[in-house]
């Protein structure tokens, strides 16, 4: 009782003390109490039953989603946002010349696009790409400016991402964009009006590697070319169009950060070193050049073939084509042109022809050196009359007059005494009819009619033997005549690619030999009866210093109408020094317009070449070489 | 009871923690591998600064091989024959070349861009792999293959 008043005289403004606990029951609402007690669990279990439930319906929902027959569409859709398809190109491969200077490499160029959400200014953009891009090959026209500024137009209406506006941009070209773009972004932030802010904002760009040839046309018709699609285009670009490639490769990259991968280490295309020799080729197309304006030929061909391996040190053809301007093409390649002259283009090759005629009968036993003919300045075969290149008669001849002074009568006898079916046999194991395999695109068959064609005729044995109504590539020739000239009577086949770089090793395959049409007793003494052909006539071919074995040839060009007098296939096949043919040369002028001779202006041409091929290759003349051998 | 339900809770928050902490750093390393893949095969803005040092491999390559080009260009037959006519050097003739002996001379060797392919040694007595493991390693290997399958499968 005493707590009790004591507790109950608290001054004001203590604190009151807890209340002790009392013994006695308080008083309490226990209806009230429950009731709210029961409404609050009423509306927990109500709570606990909607979350319940829409946990149960989103697993349905889930369960639903993944036997639906919109899953695939779903999957597809999600993918399509969570990675990215990329296809990464290695670098192409180079292509250098025997000596390792590089013929065919790669350089940057940008291609240039605007991301169209980020463009602020389309006018701006499309006016600097046109001033900037003045100069460039492909947006040099006046409408490239509305062009540009109606492509982002479209694209912001559309809503597109990114639009290209401009591909093979140069380092130089970018390089100006970017300083306009600084320009742009330091300008004063004031009011430009309906213009708007100028801003180069949006603009970006790319780099990629892009075909570059260091020496222009030098070699283009042996490199070929690529295109904008990257694509090999003719030459060794089209031929070893998969090696120097490589293996491009697809691969799906993740938006997700966790699952970035590595790009794969891509294998670059191989590497091809070429038998071309730069010097040579550079000398044989000057040489060229300066024949063809000398003699106002159409066109021309120059091969310089090592007779031993095969190995091509230079193919020199017109037209040429800068590479690097590959889009010149269809301007400088008209009336069907090939793109190379010398693998291409098929022609009656004349007197040259008569290197491989008299080599079968010789191989054959018809004729020997001192087998005599009187010419009488024609001969009957097949129902033509065959007459020799001056009409005249040249009476009692050996083998070597009858090359040494090209006499056709002779030769179509020399023919006739092997017989069609054995000379017919000799120009297939030549390889005439087929394509000699060079490696390099778009060879040409020519064309040989055989006994047993409908089209051949017994006349055409006498045409053929002087090189008449038969269709050669001049690459078809030089591979023939490398038989006789390398003096081992094997033919080897000609080739541009002497060594291919791949995964860090250097493969160089060995020359092929694609047949021996003749013994190498015949090729000896046939190298010597033309080299004393040569010496006998005073030939325009001969190199002093060197001794030189070869023929000329001028062949009538068919027309429509029959074969024409006035136009000729000009040429000269020779090779040297006879003791140690290091060379082979090859000269063909297509309707030479100052002399139809190949003795007049095809054979000043191979001797030009030769004199200048020994300095290029060293080759010592004969009497160093044989006072060195005595020493 | 509840210090050990505390304890769970305490342990499952560390977890949770490195958990995060490990996520965050690989998501960050991922985004930056992203930017370099971008930088070398995405697009770039003009006024976009990239001198933060770290150049891709690919991106030197390209550049290596546009100055290879400009190279070969500075030393084209054309240039040099240019610089030839400016210093009044002329081609000799073969007339004026003296030729002399020279004990052991190595003729020019065509270009060696690489060495030739390393012949393959093929020893005939080595025994087959296959006839050399256990059981064990027959069933890791059909598992690795089977593993490298699916892996090669997925896109």
């Amino acid at each position: 009782m005493r707590r009790y008043l004591a507790d109950q005289v608290v001054s004001a403004g203590r604190i009151r003390r807890k209340q002790p606990a009392s013994k006695t029951p308080e008083i309490t609402h226990s209806a009230n109490e429950k009731a709210g007690q029961s409404l609050t669990g009423w509306r927990f279990n109500l709570l606990g039953i909607l979350f319940l439930f829409a946990g149960v319906m989103v697993i349905v929902q889930l369960v639903r989603l993944q036997f639906s027959p919109e899953r695939n569409e779903f999957v597809s859709q999600g993918e399509q946002y969570s990675r990215t398809l990329h296809i990464f190109y290695p670098p192409r491969g180079d292509i250098y010349d025997r000596w390792g200077r590089l013929l065919a490499g790669s350089t940057l160029v940008y291609e240039v696009g605007v991301q169209v959400g980020d463009v602020v200014n389309a006018d701006t953009v499309a006016f600097a790409l046109s001033k900037v891009l003045v100069d460039h090959p492909e947006y040099d026209y006046p409408e490239y400016y509305d062009e540009v500024f109606s492509v982002i137009h479209k694209a912001q209406i559309s809503g597109t991402a990114y639009v290209q506006l401009a591909d093979f941009v140069t380092p130089q070209e970018l390089t100006q964009l970017q300083e306009w773009a600084r320009n742009y972004a330091n300008l004063p932030n004031v009011d430009y009006g309906e213009a708007g802010q100028p801003s180069l904002d949006g603009l970006v760009y790319r780099p990629r590697l892009q075909r570059y040839y260091p020496e222009d046309e030098l070699g283009a018709n042996i490199l070929g070319f690529v295109n904008r699609e990257g694509t090999g285009m003719f030459g060794v670009e089209a031929e070893f169009n998969d090696l120097l490639a490589g293996a491009p490769q697809s691969v799906w990259m993740t938006l997700d950060p966790y699952q970035v991968s590595e790009i794969p280490q891509l294998k670059a295309g191989a590497d091809l070193v070429l038998t071309i020799d730069r010097e040579i080729q550079a000398t044989a197309e000057e040489v060229l050049n300066n024949a063809l304006d000398d003699s106002g030929a159409d066109g021309g061909v120059i091969l310089v073939m090592d007779p031993n391996t095969g190995e091509m040190l230079a193919i020199a053809t017109t037209p040429r084509l800068n590479p690097n301007e590959y889009w010149n093409y269809a301007s400088v390649f008209t009336d069907n042109t090939p793109y190379n002259r010398a693998i291409s283009q098929d022609y009656e090759p004349g007197s040259v022809f008569k290197v491989l005629t008299m080599a079968a009968a010789l191989d054959d036993g018809a004729v020997t050196l001192d087998t005599e003919f009187v010419d009488t300045g024609s001969i009957q075969i097949g129902g033509i009359t065959i007459h020799n290149w001056d009409w005249g008669a040249w009476g009692p001849q050996n083998m070597e007059g009858c090359l040494a002074h090209s006499l056709n009568v002779c030769l179509t006898w020399v023919a006739s005494e092997l017989g069609a079916g054995p000379f017919y046999q000799y120009l297939q194991d030549f390889g005439f009819g087929r394509t000699t395999g060079i490696d390099l695109a778009s060879e040409a068959p020519g064309r040989l009619k055989l006994p047993g064609d409908t089209d051949w005729y017994e006349a055409e044995l006498g045409t053929n033997s002087f090189g008449q109504g038969i269709a050669v590539t001049p690459i078809q020739m030089v591979m023939a005549i490398s038989s006789v000239a390398n003096g081992k009577g094997e033919m080897m086949m000609p080739h541009v690619m002497r060594s291919l770089v791949r995964d860090g090793f250097q493969y160089t395959p060995t020359p092929q030999v694609m047949g021996q049409p003749i013994s190498e007793d015949t090729a000896h003494t046939l190298t010597e009866l033309l080299a004393r052909s040569l010496e006998g006539e005073s030939s325009d071919a001969l190199v002093e210093g060197y001794r030189v074995a070869g023929k000329t040839g001028t062949a009538e060009i068919a027309t429509p109408t029959g074969y024409s007098t006035s136009e000729t296939n000009a040429s000269f096949v020779g090779w040297g020094p006879v003791d140690n043919p290091r060379f082979l040369v090859y000269v063909w002028l297509e309707k030479p317009q100052s002399s139809p001779w190949g003795s007049v202006v095809a054979t000043p041409v191979f001797r030009e070449m030769v004199e200048r091929l020994v300095v290029l290759m060293d080759i010592p003349p004969d009497g160093v070489l044989q006072g060195l051998s005595d020493y | 009871m509840i210090g050990v339900i505390l304890l769970i809770l305490v342990c499952a928050a560390i977890v949770a923690g490195i958990y995060l902490n490990v996520t965050a750093r690989a998501a960050a390393v991922g985004r930056q591998i992203q930017e370099m893949q971008v930088r070398v095969y995405g697009y770039h803005y003009l006024t976009s600064d990239e001198g933060d040092g770290i150049v891709p491999i690919e991106e030197l390559e390209q550049k290596i091989a546009n100055l290879t080009s400009q190279l070969a260009n500075l030393t084209s037959y054309q240039v040099m024959q240019e610089r030839v006519k400016d210093l009044n050097l002329e081609p000799i003739d073969a007339e004026h070349i003296q030729y002399m002996e020279v004990p052991g001379y190595i003729d020019r060797q065509t270009t060696s861009l690489a060495p030739p392919p390393e012949p393959i040694v093929v020893n005939a007595y080595s025994i087959d792999p296959q006839f050399k493991e256990s059981l064990f390693d027959w069933v890791v290997n059909q598992v690795n293959l089977a593993a490298r399958y699916f892996n090669e499968v997925q896109p």
